[in-house]
């Protein structure tokens, strides 16, 4: 198949124009679905947006230039304010300043360039069959060979060739996707291998690798900490033969970026970037939590479609994440990671010491040494291409 | 298609495995719900779907996985056909490719799978006649030498679709007759739900 007829496949007819949400979704036929944000704010909640807009603008500088300052400083601010979600002019920006993104692509000048237009990938046609597939109801990827398109594939491809061993993999267009939204296509890229490579946190390259070893992992843990935490809605689960692959794969695998309410999406997004996976299984479990008493009920069939299609009200961000950090799982995650790569071995004993662990990474992290000398890592890694 | 209330509904696991752009979801969504999109959005990880379908005073109740279609995704497809009493192995017309990956997938249920599996090789797109790549007379010929049944099928015009699934239902309750009561047959193993719905999907 060559590349012309992967495109016919795809042939859009002419597009319609339709209402879109704020974030630019087309809103379905009959809208009633809200984009989370409520419609005509008050004057009182306008200044309150502005404030919080100044303090976020003080707490950058400008292009970020205070940030590191900042970040030493006032991690715990810095947190908080990040949970309480970043303002949506600001978040592209503070996402590059918090996920490494931006020292890898000023320690990389030229580099994107080179691999998307002077490499070939052998993931190519895969590419390009789904780009179409990939938020086709957002009006900047619905255009055939639009700009949002193009990116996209750009993206994409210089991933495939960046990482050879890991190509392109369905999903990654999801991340890809959502990033363009509210960067320049180079900084999304970056900020893809930044996570993928692993600039602050542990690399999540293992959730795209051959036998999708990460997924296996976290759906794992997943699967402890739900009968650990919620045993009555696991057993059910057990009951019923639901596996968290049924409906958890995709969490990970996308970072809920994949069939998720987009409002959702970007405030889990703000946390993730900064605290890592973490944020994942704990809003997983507050879905769980949230529907709980609702699931235990429910038989096989109506329980699957309970797990993709949360109510409205699971979905609020001011409900959902509350919820979300009052699950304490970062020690037990550790446990469950050392348990999964050599099962057998005990763990009970052994808890307290490691529960200071995370917590030394934690600040290491934001106090920059780590950044530092993961990302050295990753431009060698791009050295090394050259 | 409608199931009627009141006579014996019988649960069977089916899953659709096939390359990337086959149109797995498509087919589905054409069947479970009658409709069709341009752009179906890729399946990451996978999606469920049930329907039921009356064959004579009979009904089946297809508990359906639709599978993403990426090679790196195969370590997932297992859990998903494992148990099956029947799978649609996809691909498309107008793409080779596809239709050798379909060759692998049925390999794959012939070494791996149940052997009272259901097998049904689906030439899907087959609205596309102008770009047709893969001629129906080869894949026939490979059904008959692979014991599949097979269809070319259109998501897109709903061409032979709701047939596959009701070729596959009349032999799902063919082989429940048979000697061998096991047959590719997934009994009901839940506590049956007294409410038949029409169609539910979750994806």
């Amino acid at each position: 198949m060559d590349k012309k007829k992967a495109f016919d496949d795809t042939e859009p007819g002419p597009a319609p124009s339709r209402a879109v949400d704020r974030f630019g979704f087309i809103k379905p036929e009959q809208s009633n679905s809200p984009d989370g944000i409520p419609k005509g704010k008050s004057i009182h909640e306008r200044e309150r947006e502005e404030r919080r807009i100044r303090k976020w603008r003080k707490m950058i500088g400008v292009g970020g230039s205070d940030w590191k300052h900042y970040v030493r400083r006032n991690p715990h601010v810095v947190k908080r304010r990040i949970r309480k979600g970043i303002p949506d002019c600001l978040r592209g920006l503070v996402w590059q300043l918090i996920s490494g993104s931006r020292d890898l692509l000023l320690m990389n000048p030229g580099v994107y360039e080179t691999l998307v237009i002077y490499e070939t990938s052998a993931s190519e046609l895969e590419i390009i069959r789904d780009i179409s597939r990939t938020f086709p109801s957002h009006i900047f990827f619905q255009q055939r060979h639009g700009p949002g398109q193009r990116s996209l594939y750009n993206i994409l491809k210089a991933y495939s060739v960046y990482d050879r061993d890991v190509g392109y993999v369905q999903g990654m267009g999801f991340i890809a996707g959502l990033l363009l939204l509210y960067m320049s296509e180079e900084d999304a890229f970056w900020l893809l291998v930044a996570l993928l490579k692993g600039a602050v946190h542990a690399p999540m390259e293992g959730l795209y690798q051959a036998g999708l070893p990460l997924v296996q992992q976290y759906l794992s843990q997943f699967e402890k900490l739900v009968i650990e935490l919620m045993p009555k809605l696991g057993q059910h689960f057990v009951e019923e033969m639901i596996n968290p692959s049924m409906y958890a794969s995709q969490w990970f695998i996308t970072v809920f970026t994949y069939s998720f309410p987009f409002h959702l999406t970007l405030r889990v997004w703000d946390v993730f970037l900064y605290e890592g996976i973490k944020v994942v299984f704990q809003v997983g479990l507050a879905l769980l939590r949230f529907c709980h008493d609702d699931l235990v009920k429910l038989p096989f069939e109506k329980l699957l479609h309970s797990l993709r299609n949360f109510p409205e009200e699971a979905t609020d961000p001011d409900v959902l994440l509350p919820l979300a950090f009052s699950f304490k799982v970062s020690t037990r995650l550790e446990e469950l990671h050392k348990e999964y790569q050599n099962p057998g071995a005990g763990t009970s004993e052994t808890s307290s010491s490691k529960r200071l662990q995370p917590l030394i990474a934690k600040t290491m992290s934001r106090v920059g040494s780590r950044v530092v000398s993961n990302l050295t890592a990753v431009s060698n890694l791009t050295a090394d291409r050259k | 298609m409608a199931a009627n209330a009141g006579n014996k509904i019988r649960n069977a696991k089916l899953v659709l495995l096939g390359d990337v752009g086959a149109g797995k979801s498509s087919l589905v969504l054409r069947f479970v719900k009658g409709q069709f999109v341009e752009f179906q959005e890729s399946t990451i990880g996978a999606a469920f779907f049930s329907q039921t379908l009356a064959v004579n005073d009979e009904t089946v109740k297809f508990e359906i996985w639709d599978t993403a279609g990426q090679e790196r995704y195969h370590s997932l497809a297992p859990m998903y056909y494992r148990g099956a009493a029947a799978a649609i192995v996809v691909y498309d017309i107008t793409n080779p490719a596809s239709f050798t990956r379909a060759k692998k997938w049925v390999q794959e249920l012939q070494a791996q799978g149940n052997p009272n599996t259901i097998v049904a090789l689906a030439g899907n797109k087959a609205d596309m006649l102008d770009a047709r790549q893969v001629p129906a007379e080869e894949a026939k010929t490979y059904a008959q030498e692979n014991g599949l049944f097979f269809m070319e099928t259109s998501a897109k015009s709903a061409i032979n679709v709701n047939d596959i699934f009701y070729e596959i239902a009349k032999r799902l309750l063919q082989g429940q007759q048979a000697p061998s009561p096991q047959a590719g047959m997934v009994l009901n193993q839940r506590p049956n739900e007294r409410m038949v719905s029409s169609s539910s999907c979750c994806s």
